[in-house]
C-alpha cells in the first residue's frame, strides 16, 4: 500500500513533467534564476547608483537624476574616452574580422604543419589576458622595449649594417604626411614610445585587443566552415564555382551568421574590456586613450565618486544593446534564409 | 579540537546594538569573517592561536606592499608577531600591490566586513563616513610623545569642516630628488634650483644622459608636477579648499617644464609606470630622477657602481619657494563594521610612539608622522640618517631635512580633501604638463582646461558636503 | 585560383608567428638573470651574464604562492565547468526546442547580461558575497563566475541542440520514454562535442577572469593566477620581468595544448557534427 502512495506522487510529477511548457520551464528555470541574481539585480543596484551620488565612502546617496549623465560629458577625459571606445572596438574587429577569416579558410584543410601552426594562433586566446597584457607592457617597455631594440640595432650581424629603423625612417618620414599621425624619424636614441605618444599607445592597445581575439574568432569560423554541408560544396563544384566566386556566393552567405556572432562576441569582449588598457596604460598618456571601462574605475572606484563612475559605464549600455539586438535579429534571418 | 565557549554566528542582518551586546556575553574579541554554515572545521580555524595558547582577540591588518620587501618581512615576521603576544592577540596582515588598495578599500566599504585596520597610502578623504573617528587616539599620542603630530600629518588626516580625523597618520616617505655626481659634475652645476635644471638640461641629453621626471598616469609623475607647481607659486586649492589652479605660477611651471622637456628629456617620460625611473636611472641612463630613496637602496643593495655617483637632493629651488611633496602618506582607518576596534587602536598607538624600529627597518623610507615618534625626534632621526654607512657618507642627512623642511602634504596650502584626491586619482595634473609639453596646448590653455574640470570635480564634492 | 600547396604556409605562417612571437619572447625573458636583462647594452636576443637560468621559474615556485595559484585556477575551473553545465545544458536544450519568439527572445536576453561590464558589478557583488559569508574564499568566485560563463554557453549548447533532429527524442518517446529520460538517455550522449565545446571556453572565461578575482581575494593563498601575478609580483617601485614573464608563460602552454588537441572535436561541438 505505502508503495503505491509514493508512485502515484511521483507519477503525477512526472506528468507534470511530460508538459511540454512545465518541462521547459523546469529546464531553464535554474539558469534564469542564477543570472537574475548574480547579473540582473546588481545591475539594477548599479543603474540605481548612477542616478544618486553615491561615493565609494557610503554605497547610496540622494537621487540625482540624470546629473551623472550630463555631468560626465562636459569632461573633455570622458568625451575622448567615448570616442575612444569606439575607434578600438571599431577598427580592432575589423581586423580581427579580416584576419581571423583569412585564417579560417587557410586552416580548414589538413596540410603538414597545421597542428603547430594552429597552436601558435591559439596561444594568444590561452593566456589569460591580465598577463598576456603584461608581456605586451614588457615589449613596449619605455626603456627595454624589444620592438625598439631591433628596429635601432643591426639586426644581422656582420656587413653590411642594416638598422630596421633607417628603411622605416626612408619609407615613412616623409612631409606629405598628416601630422596626427605623428610620424616621426625614429631617432636612436629616443626610439618611439609605444606606449607614451597618443597615437603609438592607441595602436598598441588595438594591437593587444586584436591579437587576443583573433584565435578566438578563427575558431569560430572553421566552425562555420565546417558546418557547410558536403551537398552544397559538391553542388558549388558542379556548378564550376571556385575560389573567389565560391567565396563569394558560397562560403561568404553561409558564414554570414556565424561571422554575425563571432563580431559580436568581439565587439562585446573589447567594449567591456578594462583590462588591457588599465594594466597596458592606465589611460596614458595624459589620458588619451581611456576607455569607458576605465575611466569610470578611475572615477567610481579610485576617487570614489561612485554615482558618477556608474553613470560612465552604463553610457554604453545603450548602445550595445541596441548593436547586439540588431545583429542577432540579422543572423537569424541570414540563418533562416 | 574541541572549545567549550559559546559559537555565536554573527549575521550581518543583526542590528549594532545586538550584535555587541552578544559580543560582550560571549566574551570573544572579534570574530570578523562571517561564516554561513560554519562546519567544525571552520569554527577551529576561527578560534585565534598563537604558540599553542588562544588568545582572545584577531586582529586583521591591510598593508601595501612596501618597496622595501625587508620592512613586510621584519612587519610580518616579528613586529605584529610580538605585539600580537603582548596584547593577547592574533594578528594577521594582509599585502595588496599599492595600485589596488582603492579596490579593496571599495569592496570592502561595499561588503561592510574586511579588516578592521586598512592602510591607505593617500590621505582617504572619501571615506570619512565609513571610518571611526580618530581624534581621542591622536591626543592620546600627542600626550604619550610630549609633542604634536608634523604638519603634513595633521593637514592630511583632518577635516577642518567635520573636525573630524579621518584617518591615522603613520608615517610619510619625502620625496628628494637623485642626480649623478659625476655626470653634473662634469658640466659643474648641481640640480639647486630649476633654473640650474633648465640649464643643464640641453648638456645633459648631448651627453646621452637625460633628465628624467615623469609626465605619466602613475605616482612619481603625479608628485614630481605638483611639487614643481608649488616651488613656482601654483597651487590646485588654496587653504579654504577653492580652486586655484589657474594662475601665474602654474603658467610658469608649465612653460618651464616644456623646456627642459624638449631641452633635456626624452618622450620616454610620457610611458612611464612608478617602476621606470627606477629602472631608467639604475641602468645608467638617467642624470636626474624624483624619486623616494627606493631608486638609493636599490643601486646599493645590487652594489651597482652607481651607488657612489649617487646624490640625494630636495627639491630643485623655484622662484617662489622651495618645496617638495611627500611621495606617499601611510594613513591607517578602522573601519566602522570593524569588531575590534580597542586592539586596531592601541596597535596604531603602540606603533607610533616607538617609531624607531619602524624608520630603521624601512630602510629610512618611513618617517613618523609625530617627529618624537623616533625618541629624540628629528635630532635622532638626523643623527641615524647621517650614521648609514653607504656611500657617499652622509648622503642620507639631507633626508631629514627635506622631511622637516621641504615636505608639504596634498592639497597644500589647504587640507588633504577628496576633491584633491580625485584630481590626483584621474592624474589631471601630469595630464596638464603632458599636453603642454607635448604641444597640443599653451600654458594658459591647458591651465584654463584643468582649472574647468577641476572646479566640476570640486563642486560635486561639495554637494556631497565634503568640502 | 588553384590554392597552391605553399599558399596555407605563406598566408598562415608569418600571422602565427606574429602571434605566437610575444611568447617566444617571455621565454627569453623568463630566462635570462637581472643582470643581463637589465642592462641596456645586452643583446636581448642572445645570452648574456650568467643566462640562461632557471632562477625566474624556481622563484616563482618557491617564493611566491604562485604554485597555489595554479591549483587554486584549476580547482575553480573544474568547479565553475560543472556548474555551467548543470546550469547551462538543460537550459540550452529547452530553448532550442522553444518554438516561437519565446526562445529567440530569451536568446538575446540571455546574451545581453555580457554587457554589463564587471567593473560596475563587483560593488554590489561584493555585497552578495558577504551576505553569503564567502569574501576571501575560492567559493566566491566558484557562485560568480558562472554568470559569465552559463549565458554562452546556454547560446552555444542552443546552437548545438538545434541541429540535432527531434526525430530521435521523438523516437525515443514513442518507445515509451519519459521526457527527462529521452533528454538524459539520448540527447545528451550524443551531445559529448557540444560538451566539450561549453567546456573548454569556459574554463577559458574563468581563467581569463580578473576583476572578480582580485576584488573578492586578498589572502594570497586563496589567489587564482590571474590576479595573484600582477597584485603581488608587481611590487609598486620594482617589476620583476624575469618571473612575470615565467608566470605568465606557464599557464598558456598548457592551455593552448589542449585547445589545440581538442579543437576539431570542438568545432564539431559548433555544428553538431556527427549529423552532417
Amino acid at each position: 500500500m505505502e508503495v503505491a502512495a509514493p508512485a502515484r506522487a511521483r507519477g503525477r510529477w512526472r506528468d507534470a513533467l511530460e508538459e511540454r511548457r512545465f518541462f521547459a520551464a523546469v529546464l531553464i528555470g535554474p539558469a534564469v534564476l542564477f543570472i537574475a541574481v548574480l547579473v540582473l539585480a546588481p545591475l539594477l543596484l548599479a543603474i540605481y547608483l548612477s542616478l544618486t551620488d553615491a561615493t565609494a565612502g557610503s554605497l547610496s546617496g540622494d537621487f540625482v537624476g540624470l546629473r551623472n549623465y550630463t555631468e560626465a560629458w562636459d569632461s573633455p577625459n570622458f568625451r575622448r574616452a567615448l570616442r575612444n571606445t569606439v575607434i578600438f572596438t571599431v577598427i580592432s574587429q575589423v581586423i580581427v574580422l579580416l584576419v581571423a577569416g583569412v585564417l579560417a579558410h587557410q586552416l580548414a584543410k589538413p596540410f603538414r604543419g597545421r597542428w603547430i601552426l594552429r597552436f601558435f594562433v591559439l596561444l594568444p586566446w590561452a593566456a589569460p589576458i591580465a598577463l598576456g597584457t603584461i608581456g605586451f607592457l614588457w615589449i613596449f617597455d619605455s626603456l627595454f622595449s624589444v620592438v625598439n631594440w631591433t628596429l635601432v640595432h643591426d639586426v644581422f650581424p656582420g656587413p653590411p649594417e642594416f638598422k630596421p629603423y633607417k628603411v622605416i625612417n626612408w619609407l615613412f618620414a616623409r612631409p606629405a604626411l598628416p601630422d596626427w599621425l605623428e610620424i616621426k624619424p625614429i631617432d636612436p636614441f629616443a626610439p618611439p614610445q609605444w606606449l607614451g605618444q597618443p597615437t603609438l599607445a592607441m595602436a598598441a592597445i588595438i594591437f593587444v585587443h586584436t591579437w587576443r581575439i583573433i584565435p578566438f574568432a578563427t575558431v569560430i569560423f572553421l566552425a562555420g566552415l565546417a558546418s557547410i554541408p558536403a551537398e552544397v560544396e559538391d553542388a558549388a563544384k558542379v556548378d564550376g564555382a571556385t575560389g573567389l566566386k565560391k567565396f563569394w556566393y558560397v562560403t561568404l552567405p553561409l558564414q554570414l551568421p556565424i561571422a554575425t556572432v563571432a563580431l559580436l562576441f568581439g565587439i562585446v569582449f573589447t567594449a567591456t574590456d578594462m583590462t588591457v588598457v588599465y594594466i597596458l596604460t592606465h589611460g596614458g598618456p595624459f589620458n588619451s586613450t581611456h576607455m569607458l571601462t576605465t575611466w569610470a574605475f578611475d572615477t567610481g572606484i579610485n576617487s570614489a565618486a561612485l554615482g558618477q563612475g556608474a553613470a560612465v559605464s552604463l553610457y554604453l549600455l545603450p548602445v550595445l544593446i541596441l548593436v547586439a539586438v540588431l545583429m542577432l535579429r540579422f543572423a537569424r534571418k541570414v540563418e533562416v534564409s | 579540537m574541541n572549545d567549550d565557549r559559546p559559537r555565536v554566528p554573527i549575521t550581518a542582518d543583526m542590528d549594532e546594538l545586538t550584535r555587541r551586546d552578544l559580543l560582550r556575553k560571549a566574551g570573544l574579541g572579534a570574530i570578523v569573517l562571517v561564516y554561513g554554515g560554519a562546519s567544525v572545521k571552520k569554527a577551529v580555524a576561527a578560534v585565534p592561536k598563537y604558540r599553542g595558547r588562544e588568545l582572545a582577540g584577531q586582529l586583521r591588518i591591510m598593508q601595501w606592499s612596501h618597496f622595501v620587501p625587508a620592512y613586510d618581512r621584519w612587519f610580518d615576521g616579528q613586529y605584529t608577531k610580538a605585539w600580537g603576544e603582548k596584547n593577547d592577540t592574533e594578528v594577521i596582515v594582509d599585502h595588496v600591490n599599492l595600485a589596488e588598495l582603492p579596490t579593496r578599500a571599495a569592496a570592502e566599504v561595499a561588503s561592510q566586513s574586511g579588516h578592521d585596520l586598512f592602510q591607505f597610502l593617500s590621505p582617504p578623504a572619501a571615506y570619512e563616513d565609513q571610518v571611526v573617528a580618530m581624534n581621542d587616539i591622536v591626543q592620546e599620542v600627542s600626550r604619550k610623545l610630549h609633542g604634536p603630530m608634523g604638519r603634513v600629518g595633521l593637514k592630511s588626516t583632518y577635516n577642518p569642516r567635520t573636525k573630524k580625523y579621518f584617518g591615522f597618520p603613520d608615517n610619510y616617505v619625502p620625496d628628494p630628488v637623485h642626480y649623478r655626481r659625476d655626470i653634473w659634475g662634469e658640466i659643474g652645476l648641481a640640480p639647486n634650483s630649476w633654473e640650474d635644471v633648465r640649464k643643464a638640461a640641453p648638456r645633459l641629453k648631448a651627453m646621452g644622459r637625460p633628465i628624467g621626471i615623469g609626465m605619466s598616469q602613475e605616482l612619481d609623475s603625479n608628485m614630481a608636477m605638483i611639487a614643481l607647481m608649488q616651488c613656482y607659486g601654483g597651487y590646485i586649492q588654496n587653504a579654504d579648499a577653492q580652486v586655484v589652479i589657474n594662475s601665474k605660477g602654474t603658467r610658469d611651471a608649465l612653460a618651464v617644464m616644456k623646456d627642459i622637456y624638449k631641452q633635456g628629456m626624452t618622450s620616454e617620460v610620457f610611458a612611464w609606470t612608478a617602476a621606470s625611473n627606477n629602472t631608467s636611472y639604475v641602468a645608467g641612463r638617467l642624470s636626474l630622477a624624483l624619486n623616494a630613496i627606493s631608486i638609493a637602496r636599490t643601486l646599493e643593495n645590487s652594489n651597482s657602481p652607481l651607488a657612489d655617483k649617487t646624490w640625494i637632493a630636495p627639491i630643485p629651488r623655484g622662484p617662489n619657494q622651495r618645496l617638495g611633496l611627500e611621495h606617499v602618506m601611510g594613513v591607517y582607518v578602522i573601519w566602522k563594521f570593524s569588531k575590534n576596534k580597542k586592539a586596531a587602536k592601541k596597535f596604531l598607538v603602540d606603533m607610533q610612539t616607538r617609531y624607531g624600529p619602524h624608520f630603521v627597518n624601512s630602510g629610512f623610507y618611513n618617517f613618523p608622522a609625530w617627529p618624537k615618534g623616533v625618541k629624540g625626534g628629528f635630532k635622532a632621526i638626523r643623527k641615524a640618517t647621517a650614521a648609514d654607512k653607504h656611500k657617499p657618507l652622509g648622503k642620507y642627512t639631507i633626508l631629514t631635512t627635506i622631511a622637516e623642511k621641504y615636505t608639504a602634504n596634498i592639497g597644500h596650502p589647504g587640507f588633504s580633501n577628496a576633491g584633491i584626491d580625485e584630481v590626483f586619482n584621474k592624474f589631471l595634473i601630469p595630464q596638464m604638463f603632458a599636453e603642454v609639453a607635448q604641444d597640443k596646448m599653451s600654458p594658459a590653455e591647458a591651465a584654463r582646461a584643468a582649472e574647468r574640470e577641476i572646479k566640476a570635480i570640486y563642486a560635486k564634492w561639495r554637494r556631497r558636503k565634503k568640502l | 585560383m588553384r590554392r597552391s600547396a605553399i599558399t596555407p604556409y605563406l598566408i598562415v605562417g608569418p600571422i602565427a608567428l606574429v602571434l605566437a612571437y610575444p611568447f617566444y619572447w617571455m621565454l627569453w625573458t623568463a630566462l635570462k638573470t637581472d643582470t643581463d636583462l637589465y642592462n641596456v647594452d645586452n643583446n636581448p636576443y642572445g645570452f648574456g651574464s650568467g643566462s640562461p637560468t632557471g632562477r625566474n621559474f624556481r622563484f616563482l615556485f618557491e617564493e611566491t604562492e604562485y604554485g597555489r595559484w595554479l591549483q587554486n585556477t584549476v580547482v575553480v575551473g573544474i568547479v565553475v565547468v560543472i556548474i555551467t553545465l548543470v546550469l547551462a545544458l538543460p537550459a540550452g536544450y529547452a530553448l532550442a526546442r522553444l518554438s516561437g519568439g519565446w526562445g529567440q527572445t530569451m536568446g538575446i536576453g540571455i546574451f545581453l547580461t555580457y554587457l554589463v561590464p564587471p567593473t560596475l558589478l563587483f560593488l554590489p557583488m561584493s555585497r552578495v558575497i558577504s551576505e553569503l559569508g564567502l569574501q576571501d574564499r575560492l567559493l566566491s568566485l566558484m557562485v560568480v563566475y558562472p554568470s559569465f560563463t552559463v549565458p554562452f554557453s546556454i547560446w552555444l549548447m542552443m546552437g548545438f541542440f538545434k541541429t540535432i533532429p527531434r526525430e530521435l527524442e521523438e523516437a525515443a518517446l514513442i518507445d515509451g520514454a519519459s521526457r527527462l529520460k529521452a533528454l538524459v538517455r539520448v540527447v545528451f550522449p550524443i551531445s559529448l562535442p557540444g560538451i566539450l565545446t561549453v567546456v573548454i571556453f569556459s574554463f577559458s572565461l574563468v581563467v581569463n577572469e580578473f576583476v572578480y578575482a582580485v576584488t573578492f581575494i586578498s589572502t594570497s593563498t586563496n589567489r587564482t593566477v590571474s590576479a595573484g601575478v600582477p597584485t603581488e609580483l608587481i611590487r609598486g617601485d620594482v617589476f620583476y620581468w624575469g618571473a612575470l614573464m615565467a608566470a605568465a608563460l606557464i599557464p598558456s602552454i598548457p592551455l593552448a595544448l589542449l585547445y589545440n588537441t581538442f579543437l576539431d572535436r570542438f568545432i564539431a561541438g559548433f555544428t553538431g557534427g556527427a549529423f552532417r
